[in-house]
């Protein structure tokens, strides 16, 4: 039979775009911040726009509102928005179509609202602006949405107050305010940043659903390149108020053309640390706990429960978890800054716990740590030299110098004081503070979470050099999986107070085995867009939010809100379980399936022995 | 809120006695003698006795306390309300408070009110263009203002406006000795005309109430236009004022919610600085005679007149206590932060 | 927040701020400083450089100042050193003294015990809140009830009281500010001591093996004694205005001792009848004084918060 000609078609019409950017220009009495910025952003799309602070991207965000911070001002270039020049609008037209064609999403969700106003009251106003709704019925379609936003008690949670709801809800209302009117194109600006990496995800899994389902389109302003990666279809990178990159996620993951980028990228691509073979044992914690009585309502909030932990000569424990988990109060215990209620640290061969006040003194040089906020860690009065002294025993400028040096400072650094460094360098001089006393072990408390993705990198790499250089251990406490993942050789997960699952580094980032760490490193967003969050399955997801440390249930604090729980979860503390790999589970369903047990096991709290299945 | 009130209310009880209890003891422990000042310095040894004997100084103080509280039987005392009799005038004290608190309260709170009025506005539209000409103009002017010598200012006025322009009249007290005072159902002069039906009194007592006022309004604009101002550049300046902008409300609806958040802040300093100048009306009152409570205070103190002095300052105090109250009250409805 | 916005965000607040507070602010801040340099140097010196003696009445009774249209002539005169009258650049006062030495001499009553209370207080109250910030709880709730209690009697009339029956001298008139500014700096302290406990730098000299002591005296102590020194530039200030007043209605300095309310009040009744110059110059004296003051505090608040 012969072929019939294939028909011509014609070429496939694209939709035209929902935003189409031209040569938008923004200054501040003269210095410019956005400059002669074009892009467009097609229906359906989730475009992500990434680039170093102080790059224009708030800027441009509001911009593309016809908005801009006092004293700031619109210098020039067109915004179409379906079409029509928002910039050429009179304002009556273009405060019409922000939030009904335009909505906005910003980081500090709570800030964003206004606190003498019930959060209801607020998504009300904003309908009402837009949509011909009487009173009743705006308040009803609030309550609506909060709840298709997944609030549970919607109408509870709209009569309250901005400083009654968790971040997360926070950030719920805003989208509920931003799409409430249905507009087409959403402006994202580091709508997560603050937020637990478990709700981050479930808040970014909703977002790209409903925009994908209305087939609007969302802008997406951030620094996490892991949130691009998984979320977004096109990347565009911002460097001094210019766009220097445009490409398609992929493309640019795997040849990022811009310098940042490029910096940003070269840790992900890094080697993982090599852990020492056979460490000696350095600290080992035995059932660490600490509880905080509250003021007022007299409940106890239980920070820490029988935390046990092992830290080797030369190696790196990563503590991860998200807010309540505990694992900051850890640190703190071990560093004695808290006392703690019951257990030991035996450190080099002796409890610091029980430590004289004198032994304590010398025993506390060995461990040292460096903080979260960079600043607030160093005396806004003492000058760099005058700090890193009071480290030293005998303050020598020439140790300084060398202190400096090693953790890539200009040794002239020593004359400033710490209000005139940046962020980056003022964590180096905390960290520099950290190994003047030689420590044996470093307590990280979030070192790096205060900082700017690019002075993160730059941190990183100087931990993981001062380690091959010096030899000393980290306990390195942190919520950002990325940065774990780059430094540690192996990892414990805390929830709640507990440790509930540690084992290498391979062992829990590629196969966790507690449903919590699964549900974790699951929402961990990697800068890699092979294995895209968006488009897979979510398996592993945990309902709801996390529970305040507040009142615990019975069982297993993960069990209201676990896919796999059974009956006893509910009932019964969970113990830890050693597996036959090293590694350590809280969960009896897991470790039933993995064969370490064949029934219930029993007195909670002490690690078991393998029992071999028959 | 129930619970609050009453808790503020128990301490702020407690509060006055450890005052009345504090005064009571100062004053009897400095060296100044009252006696001597009533006999005067050539007095016989048998008259000091005896007028010490009739000012109740020659007992033991602790039994001077229980009268003066009046937890002795058969003693009238703070228990029941009585605040003793002045040993100037022989009256009553409390019927000379009350005759001379209203009078400052009525100055008081029309300044106030009248500051408000000209100074909110005013800070606002300054925040409005932060760093513009008509902020920097008054940010300078709000700093003179509040750090001004009152006193001065209200004869300065006088010099102007009495006896250069002619438009105020003479600052003699609170009417023209010619007329005689509306029947008085508050003390206040405006009130009780208006209550009389009295427009002659009326218009004289506030052509008389000028001057005073406007020195008081002049220095307290100063810091309440300050307070406002930064207020204001804070909310304006605020993600949620944006946020509400990015939203597309109407600018009425924005400065609705961006007045709110600006002024209730301010409540409870707006309680501070009335209750600051309400022991501080001294000034004002000496300069236009008008026989307030602050004149009375210091007709006391000078005098040695000890119940008058303990009554004045209890009184102040309390009422200054109550309006703290008030407004804290005001601001705790109105601020959902201070609920927990 | 954030680093990026924050760190947009702080970036345009600090241009906010700059573009609302430079061009005044640092105007104000030098003059303020000018003035109270003045006034430091007149409380020292005043007394000797007068042009008149302050203590001999003389019978130039109520001599009005120069006129306008006179004093080109006269600043002339004084300027070439030619040989001329004693002038009286402010005039005379009902007691036949000069109202020019006189305003120069009154800042060594005025200034001298509004610093003296000020240094009383801030070193007081500074001390009293740090043992309130780092005592046990108790007892730093139990100061900041004391502390309380001082500051809910009304200022002015209680000053009236106090230095009036402890005997009208500058002793009890130093002694009665004291007195009643010492709880603003308790206050102040104790909650900057409370703040700093939790700082960083902190803990971390805790983790280096400082003693409790050597935090407290080397790491709170000097950061929680600056926003107390801003607060006494106004409160210095205040007590200016606060001494005058006192005066201005007997309750203070005592006459013939040169003081500015004091002199206001003596020329108090010939401003209805038009002499204007006895009370006039002493007013414009505190005016400029106190304002000199609050702009001085006022620019060091501003360079602190940078």
């Amino acid at each position: 039979m012969p072929s019939e000609a294939a028909p011509i078609l014609p070429p496939p019409i694209l939709p035209p775009p929902i935003l189409s950017v031209r040569d938008l220009s923004v200054g501040f009495r003269g210095v410019p911040a956005v400059r002669d910025v074009s892009f467009d952003i097609a229906p359906g799309e989730i475009v992500g726009l990434t680039g170093d602070s102080g790059s224009g991207k708030s800027t441009l965000g509001l911009a593309l509102l016809g908005l801009v911070r006092q004293p700031g001002r619109i210098l020039g270039g067109s915004v179409m928005i379906e079409g029509v020049d928002l910039l050429r609008l009179p304002e009556a037209a273009r405060r019409a179509r922000r939030g009904s064609q335009i909505g906005l999403i910003v980081q500090n969700p709570r800030g964003s609202l206004s606190p003498l106003h019930t959060v209801g009251g607020q998504i009300r106003s904003v309908l009402r602006a837009h949509l011909k709704l009487s009173s009743v019925q705006a308040a009803a379609r609030a309550v609506g949405l909060l709840r298709q936003l997944g609030l549970n008690d919607p109408e509870r949670r709209a009569g309250s107050y901005p400083h009654e709801i968790s971040g997360g809800m926070a950030q719920r209302v805003l989208i509920a305010m931003a799409t409430g009117a249905g507009p087409r194109l959403l402006v994202a600006d580091e709508p997560t940043s603050g937020l637990d990496v478990t709700i981050q995800a479930q808040f970014l899994d909703e977002l790209a659903r409903t925009s994908r389902a209305a087939g609007s389109a969302v802008l997406l302003m951030t620094q996490d390149l892991g949130i691009i990666a998984n979320y977004c279809d096109r990347v565009l990178v911002m460097q001094d108020g210019r766009i220097v990159a445009s490409d398609r996620t992929a493309a640019f993951f795997a040849d990022p053309k811009d310098s940042y980028s490029r910096t940003l990228l070269s840790l992900a691509y890094a080697p993982p640390p090599v852990p020492p073979v056979a460490p000696a044992e350095l600290l080992a914690v035995r059932g660490l706990s600490k509880h905080f009585r509250l003021r007022g309502s007299g409940k106890t909030l239980q920070a820490v429960d029988r935390v046990d932990l092992t830290i080797g000569r030369g190696e790196t424990l990563g503590l991860v978890g998200e807010s309540g988990s505990g694992k900051t109060t850890v640190g703190r215990c071990v560093l004695r800054l808290l006392d703690a209620d019951a257990g030991e640290v035996v450190f080099e061969g002796k409890d610091l716990l029980r430590a004289m006040p004198r032994d304590l003194r010398v025993m506390r040089r060995r461990i040292q740590i460096v903080f979260q906020d960079p600043l607030d860690a160093l005396d806004p009065r003492w000058t760099v030299s005058r700090i890193l002294g009071e480290a030293l025993l005998r303050p020598d400028p020439r140790r300084i110098a060398e202190l400096l040096t090693l953790v890539g400072l200009d040794p002239a650094v020593a004359r400033l004081r710490p209000r005139g460094l940046s962020a980056g360098a003022q964590q180096r001089v905390g960290i520099a503070r950290a190994i003047a006393a030689e420590p044996a072990l470093i307590v990280l408390d979030e070192p790096t979470s205060a900082l700017t993705p690019m002075a993160r990198v730059g941190i990183v790499a100087l931990l993981r050099e001062l380690q091959a250089r010096l030899g000393m251990s980290y306990l390195f406490i942190s919520h950002d999986l990325n940065t774990v993942e780059q430094l540690s050789h192996r990892v414990a997960v805390m929830y709640l107070g507990q440790i509930v699952e540690l084992g290498t580094r391979e062992q829990v980032f590629n196969a966790p085995r507690h449903p919590y760490a699964k549900a974790l490193l699951a929402a961990h967003l990697a800068p890699d867009p092979s294995h895209r969050r968006v488009d897979g399955v979510q398996a592993a997801v945990l309902a709801g939010e996390i529970p305040s440390p507040i009142d615990l249930p019975p069982g297993c604090y993960l069990a209201g809100r676990c896919p796999v729980a059974i009956e006893s979860c509910h009932t019964t503390q969970q113990p830890l379980y050693a597996f036959a790999d090293g590694g350590q589970v809280r969960c009896t369903p897991a470790a039933v399936r993995a064969g370490v047990i064949q029934r219930q096991a029993d007195p909670p709290g002490r690690v078991l022995s393998n029992t071999v299945a028959a | 809120m129930l619970s609050f009130i009453a808790r503020r209310l128990a301490t702020s009880l407690v509060q006055l006695l450890g005052l009345a209890l504090v005064v009571f003891f100062a004053i009897r422990m400095l060296p100044a003698d009252p006696v001597a000042r009533l006999v005067g310095q050539n007095a016989s040894p048998e008259a000091y006795a005896s007028s010490k004997h009739a000012l109740g100084l020659d007992r033991p103080v602790l039994v001077q306390l229980g009268d003066y509280l009046g937890v002795i039987p058969g003693a009238h005392g703070l228990l029941e309300g009585d605040l003793g009799r002045s040993w100037v005038s022989g009256d009553p004290v409390a019927s000379d408070i009350g005759r001379t608190l209203p009078v400052t309260i009525e100055l008081i709170t029309i300044s106030f009110v009248l500051a408000f009025f000209i100074s909110v506005p005013l800070g606002m539209l300054c925040a409005l263009r932060p760093g513009g000409i008509a902020d920097r103009l008054t940010f300078s002017y709000s700093l003179f203002a509040g750090s001004q010598p009152e006193f001065w200012w209200g004869l300065l006025f006088i010099f102007v406006f009495f006896a250069v322009l002619g438009w105020a009249p003479p600052p003699l007290g609170r009417l023209d000795p010619m007329l005689s005072p509306p029947h008085a159902v508050t003390g206040f002069i405006t009130v009780d005309s208006l209550l009389a039906g009295n427009m002659i009194t009326l218009r004289d007592g506030v052509h008389h109430l000028m001057l005073p006022v406007l020195t008081k309004v002049f220095v307290l604009s100063g810091p309440i236009v300050k307070m406002v101002r930064q207020n204001m550049v804070r909310v304006l300046g605020s993600d949620y004022v944006l946020y509400a902008q990015a939203s597309g409300l109407s600018p009425s609806r924005i400065a609705t919610i961006a007045l709110k958040n600006a002024l209730v802040p301010a409540l409870t300093l707006l309680g501070v600085l009335y209750g600051y100048i309400l022991g501080g009306a001294v000034l004002i009152e000496t300069v236009f005679s008008l026989g307030g409570i602050g004149q009375y205070a210091v007709r006391s103190v000078l005098a040695f007149d000890y119940p008058a002095i303990q009554a004045v300052v209890l009184v102040i105090a309390a009422i200054s206590l109550f309006v703290y109250l008030a407004l804290d009250v005001v601001h705790a409805l109105l601020d959902p932060r201070l609920h927990a | 927040m954030s680093d990026s916005a924050q760190i947009e965000t702080a970036l345009l607040d600090l241009d906010l701020q700059a573009h609302t507070a430079r061009p005044v602010t640092d105007l104000l801040f030098r003059l303020g400083g000018a003035i109270v340099l003045a006034s430091l140097v007149l409380m020292l010196v005043g007394p000797w450089i007068t042009p008149f003696d302050v203590g001999r009445p003389s019978d130039d009774i109520m001599v009005p100042p120069p006129d306008l249209a006179d004093l080109p002539h006269l600043l002339g005169q004084v300027f070439t050193g030619a040989p001329h009258d004693p002038i009286h650049w402010f005039g005379t006062d009902g007691a036949g003294l000069d109202v020019f030495s006189r305003v120069l001499a009154a800042p060594r009553a005025d200034v001298a015990i509004a610093v003296g209370a000020n240094l009383f207080s801030l070193i007081t109250g500074s001390l009293i809140g740090l043992l309130a910030g780092t005592a046990r709880t108790w007892l730093g709730a139990l100061v900041m009830r004391i502390s309380d209690l001082v500051q809910s009697f009304p200022v002015f009339i209680t000053g009236m009281i106090l230095v009036t029956l402890a005997g009208r001298s500058n002793a009890t008139i130093v002694v009665t500010l004291a007195l009643l500014y010492t709880p603003i700096y308790v206050r102040l302290t104790r909650s900057e001591v409370l703040t700093q406990r939790n700082r960083g730098f902190i803990d971390a000299a805790r983790v280096l093996g400082k003693s409790e002591a050597f935090i407290a005296l080397r790491h709170v102590l000097p950061n929680a004694l600056a926003p107390a020194m801003i607060q006494a530039s106004v409160t210095i200030g205040f007590a200016i205005l606060m001494t005058a007043g006192l005066s201005f209605v007997g309750a203070g300095v005592r006459p013939p001792t040169p003081e500015w309310g004091l002199m206001i009040a003596a020329g108090a009744d010939g401003i209805v009848q038009g002499e204007w110059w006895p009370s006039v110059f002493p007013g414009i004296a505190i005016s400029i004084t106190v304002f000199g003051y609050a702009a001085f505090g006022n620019g060091l608040e501003r360079r602190h918060a940078k």
